[in-house]
């Protein structure tokens, strides 16, 4: 029985130390929960709570409703759908922050800061120690643009019913977009492609191709991972970057709401 | 005197997000001032905020605080003159207020920002310390910013955003001296009316301001004709665990009348004449490890020859002999200890020394002065829309042969306590 | 009983002063514990529960029985499939909502499980994969049951793409497009009662998912019956679960082969 109490308690303390001995690894940089923690208090509490759980004191106020940690589904990742995202991922989400909603580019924090920010989410949710990111997404170089580039991507914008959500010509509106929730039951639309705005999780073409391949996991955006080839996911970025440039920076939304980058 | 919660309602954020302690900005909140008040989450222009926000803030400090002098000169006698006078150490103490700012700033629209600042003194006396409007982000560059207005000359060590109060220790002596017997009116922390031209990286690591001012140290209505620069570049770099470290190198140089022409013997204003040069130089630096912080600055003052003794240019011949243009040269070190976003506790010393005086007839190190100052902030409470802060703030500052009837070294001190609140 | 604290979700056996067949249990538990420690030492993984004593192989009993309906079953709609033209060809009338399905009184769709008793026994999943169909633009079955880590084939009959959205709260939650055709295959590694899964892109889709570390769960059909067999002679909590109408649980013991009969009874609720 003592036995058991002794090993026991140096289990249960292991334990408590590895919870906060949790690191993030970005590249060549470590960062440390235990500096995170103090970071976290001065700058992320007030909208994602103190137990990481999306319910800070400005979260009723904001749409989108901040991220719950406890949950760790992310929208922006290099991993496929179900899994968890690398630190990296992490690290860049902070740093660019999320446009178009209430969290802002944490850019002007020292890198470490970041990292040690990183190290301290992962400790709000048990799956980041009982789970290890799926390997992230191998982009393939762009083939480059044409027409019928954009003409196969028309067609595969309809055949993998993208419109029933996004509308027929993009704008958001589709049949089925009025009563979009995302996970947590908060009423979410679809992204208006022909609004010339930043997307969430990055801008450029490769950026387009991985939000295809890894879906916005806690909204009703789907990986295409098992529905597209390569080719094909790159025949759709380019019909979507067709339906952008129209309008590129040009439509009054965008003019107010653009970095003006 | 700056932190404004106007931001926090605007965006959600608590004081801690932009401020070390407020009013001090943090990097993340000077990167946000950088960028003409926006976030750049592409919900700054004011279409996107909510309907009844008004982005006007209120900052006022109900305080007791006591003062001490010892060489103010008073009668012997109280109420008889005659009887002569004797320099004595007089203290006063009570209850006060330390003035009321007002502020609205925010964008207009996206790439649009202002600030008003209707300053009210402790009598109840309103002036107008701060308007601008900023064009932020031309051409689509961050390096490319244009305000226009009446502003705080461009620097990361803001006399406004002190975190000091007292009547000894609640400005940069560097900011203000003027030497004994010199007449040009300027201080480098005085807001001037002008154009200033700046930018910086997206990070806001690099950045540069380079400025035209008026030569009326940022009087309305007074048109000299004549104009002042000024330039500051400064560079941020990381330095592993211990934080972010900045070195910032600046230059003033301006210009004032030393006579004005005259109808029927009254000076007309606007036709200053006579102008001659001034400059104020210097490098200064913020230096971080971990929780404890150093803000250092130094400065070098030069008036011309005719600016420093009070003699019009035209009336050569009443210089004084071996009479010099002033120099001088200040500096201080501060220490902030933020032990979390809600405590720090702060010091700082100061001198400024005379390197050339005017008049070879002054004492070589007349007028001076060593300040320190130590003091606290506590803020019970850290929210994302109002701030309170209690204060707690002792300085003494010695001036070196300015009694007036001893032309001995004048010491005086503050204390200071109160609660500091922002709305 | 033994006492079984969680913290950061390890459990850890501490005293129990139990009866005396719980003590070989006791002496497995403390060198699975060593044993697992040194496994960590070793891995820096997390500590896993030592593999428990097989249970004792008498004949099982059964449970069986019916879940009621009481009250007016309410109506239901008919789903507009028109947002999809593929729908409305696959399934010309339209498909009716699933949420209450009772014909003359037997409740269909409840799952019948058991919740308590079974301890920490451990069964291997099977190895065929559970399947859920998309077919005429709706889920069949519309509740699945399977176990924890059994595959789960989804299966996409239809001629319009879905999307297969699971918003677990105790597992991964995914979100993969499903074109015509394409297979795609799934598993929960926990047990969680019940998962809902919705398709985005036809949002009158909904089904549920129920993930069991145990083989002994079953689903009413039309006439609302159910059964349970082989299940290991004891005390068990058995647990009605409906996607709307809520949960209710009975007590049972059962002995060697013996077959007991439950009813669970659910009530019409105002405003469904």
């Amino acid at each position: 029985m003592r036995t058991v109490r002794v090993v026991g308690v140096v289990v249960l303390l292991w334990g408590a130390a590895l919870s906060l001995a949790q690191e993030s690894k970005i590249g060549n940089l470590t960062g440390h929960a235990k500096s995170g923690k103090a970071l976290y208090r001065r700058y992320c509490i007030t909208c994602h709570g103190s137990h990481g759980d999306g319910v800070g004191e400005n979260a009723p106020y904001l749409d989108p409703k901040p991220r719950d940690f406890t949950r760790a589904t992310f929208k922006c990742r290099s991993t496929p759908s179900g899994s968890l995202p690398t630190d990296s991922d992490l690290f860049d989400a902070i740093s660019r922050g999320i446009f178009n909603s209430a969290m802002p580019p944490w850019r002007p924090l020292t890198r470490e800061e970041r990292a040690d920010l990183v190290a301290y989410i992962k400790t709000f949710s048990p799956r980041f120690q009982e789970e290890k990111p799926a390997a992230p997404l191998q982009i393939p170089p762009e083939p480059p643009s044409s027409s019928e580039s954009v003409q196969r991507g028309a067609e595969l914008f309809q055949n993998m019913n993208c419109w029933s959500c996004h509308g027929k010509e993009g704008r958001g509106n589709g049949p089925s977009a009025h009563n979009l929730t995302d996970s947590k039951g908060n009423p979410i639309v679809p992204f208006d492609l022909t609004s010339g705005m930043h997307l969430k999780c990055g801008d450029s073409s490769q950026g387009i191709f991985r939000d295809l391949m890894t879906g916005l996991d806690g909204t009703p955006m789907p990986s295409f991972s098992d529905a597209m080839t390569p080719d094909q996911a790159w025949d759709l970025v380019h019909f979507i970057e067709w339906l952008q440039s129209a309008n590129r920076g040009k439509g009054f939304w965008a003019k107010l709401a653009s970095k003006g980058d | 005197m700056y932190a404004i919660p106007a931001f926090a309602r605007k965006y959600n954020l608590r004081c801690s997000d932009c401020h070390e302690a407020w009013p001090k900005l943090n990097h993340f909140g000077q990167t946000f001032k950088d960028n003409g008040y926006q976030l750049m989450t592409g919900r700054d222009a004011p279409i996107f905020q909510q309907i009844s926000y008004f982005p006007i803030m209120f900052r006022s400090m109900p305080i007791w605080h006591r003062e001490s002098d010892n060489r103010v000169p008073a009668d012997i006698i109280p109420g008889k003159p005659a009887g002569g006078q004797v320099e004595t150490t007089l203290t006063t103490h009570g209850f006060d207020i330390s003035g009321l700012d007002i502020w609205t700033a925010g964008t207009l629209y996206k790439n649009m920002s202002f600030a008003v600042e209707p300053a009210i003194d402790n009598n109840g006396k309103a002036h107008l310390a701060t308007y601008f409007v900023r064009f932020d982000n031309l051409l689509n560059s961050p390096w490319l910013n244009l305000k226009v207005g009446k502003f705080e000359l461009d620097t990361l060590i803001s006399e406004a955003r002190e975190l000091m109060l007292s009547g000894q220790g609640g400005f940069y002596q560097s900011y203000h001296f003027t030497p004994i017997g010199d007449q040009t009116s300027f201080g480098i922390g005085d807001h001037q009316l002008g154009a200033e031209l700046m930018g910086h990286s997206k990070n806001d690591y690099t950045r540069y301001a380079f400025s035209v001012l008026g030569s009326n140290d940022g009087q309305a209505n007074t048109t000299p004709s004549s104009y002042d620069v000024y330039g500051d570049l400064t560079q941020a770099f990381e330095l592993p665990k211990l934080g972010l470290q900045t070195i910032g190198v600046y230059g003033y140089l301006g210009q004032r009348p030393t006579y004005f022409q005259t109808s029927n013997g009254a000076p007309i204003s606007g036709a200053g004449r006579g102008n001659r040069s001034f400059s104020r130089t210097g490098v200064y630096g913020l230096w971080y490890f971990g929780r404890f912080d150093l803000s250092t600055f130094y400065l070098h003052g030069q008036d011309n020859v005719f600016l420093g003794n009070g003699v019009p240019a035209n009336q050569q011949f009443n210089l004084p002999p071996g009479a010099a243009g002033p120099t001088w040269n200040g500096g201080f070190v501060e220490a902030h200890y933020t032990y979390n976003p809600q405590l720090i506790l702060v010091g700082k010393w100061e001198t400024v020394q005379m390197s050339r005086v005017s008049n070879p007839a002054m004492r070589k190190n007349l007028g001076d002065v060593r300040v320190w100052t130590v003091g606290y902030r506590w803020y019970p409470i850290m929210s994302s829309r109002a701030g309170l802060a209690w204060h707690q703030e002792y300085a003494r500052a010695v001036t070196v042969g300015t009694a007036p009837l001893t032309g001995r070294d004048d010491t005086a001190s503050s204390f200071l306590m109160g609660f500091d609140f922002d709305f | 009983m033994p006492v079984f604290p969680e913290i950061f979700g390890w459990r850890f056996l501490f005293e129990s002063a139990e009866t005396n067949w719980l003590d070989m249990r006791q002496y497995w538990f403390h060198l699975a514990i060593l044993g697992g420690l040194a496994a960590c030492l070793a891995t820096e993984g997390k500590l896993r529960m030592g593999v428990a004593a097989p249970m004792p192989n008498p004949p099982g009993a059964t449970v069986k029985g019916t879940v009621k309906f009481k009250g007016t079953v309410p109506k239901p709609s008919r789903i507009d499939m028109s947002a999809d033209a593929k729908c409305v060809q696959a399934r010309p009338g339209g498909g009716l909502t699933e949420e209450i399905v009772a014909d003359g009184g037997g409740l269909q769709n409840v799952i019948v499980y058991v919740s308590q008793g079974l301890g920490d026994a451990k069964f291997d999943p099977p190895k065929e994969p559970a399947v859920i169909d998309q077919k005429g633009c709706m889920y069949q079955p519309h509740v699945v049951t399977l176990r924890a880590n059994q595959e789960l084939k989804v299966v996409n009959s239809d001629n319009t793409t879905h999307n297969i959205h699971p918003i677990p709260n105790n597992n991964r939650e995914l979100n993969q497009s499903q074109p015509p055709g394409v297979p795609f295959s799934m598993t929960f590694a926990r047990e969680e009662i019940a998962i809902p899964v919705n398709c985005n892109i036809h949002p009158w889709m909904h089904s549920y998912i129920a993930v069991f570390k145990h083989p002994y769960f079953a689903v009413t059909g039309k006439a609302g019956g159910f059964e349970i067999p082989n299940l290991p002679p004891g005390t068990y909590t058995i647990t009605a679960w409906h996607e709307k109408l809520g949960s209710s649980f009975q007590k049972i013991t059962v002995g060697e082969s013996e077959t007991k009969t439950l009813e669970f009874v659910f009530k019409a609720q105002p405003g469904f």
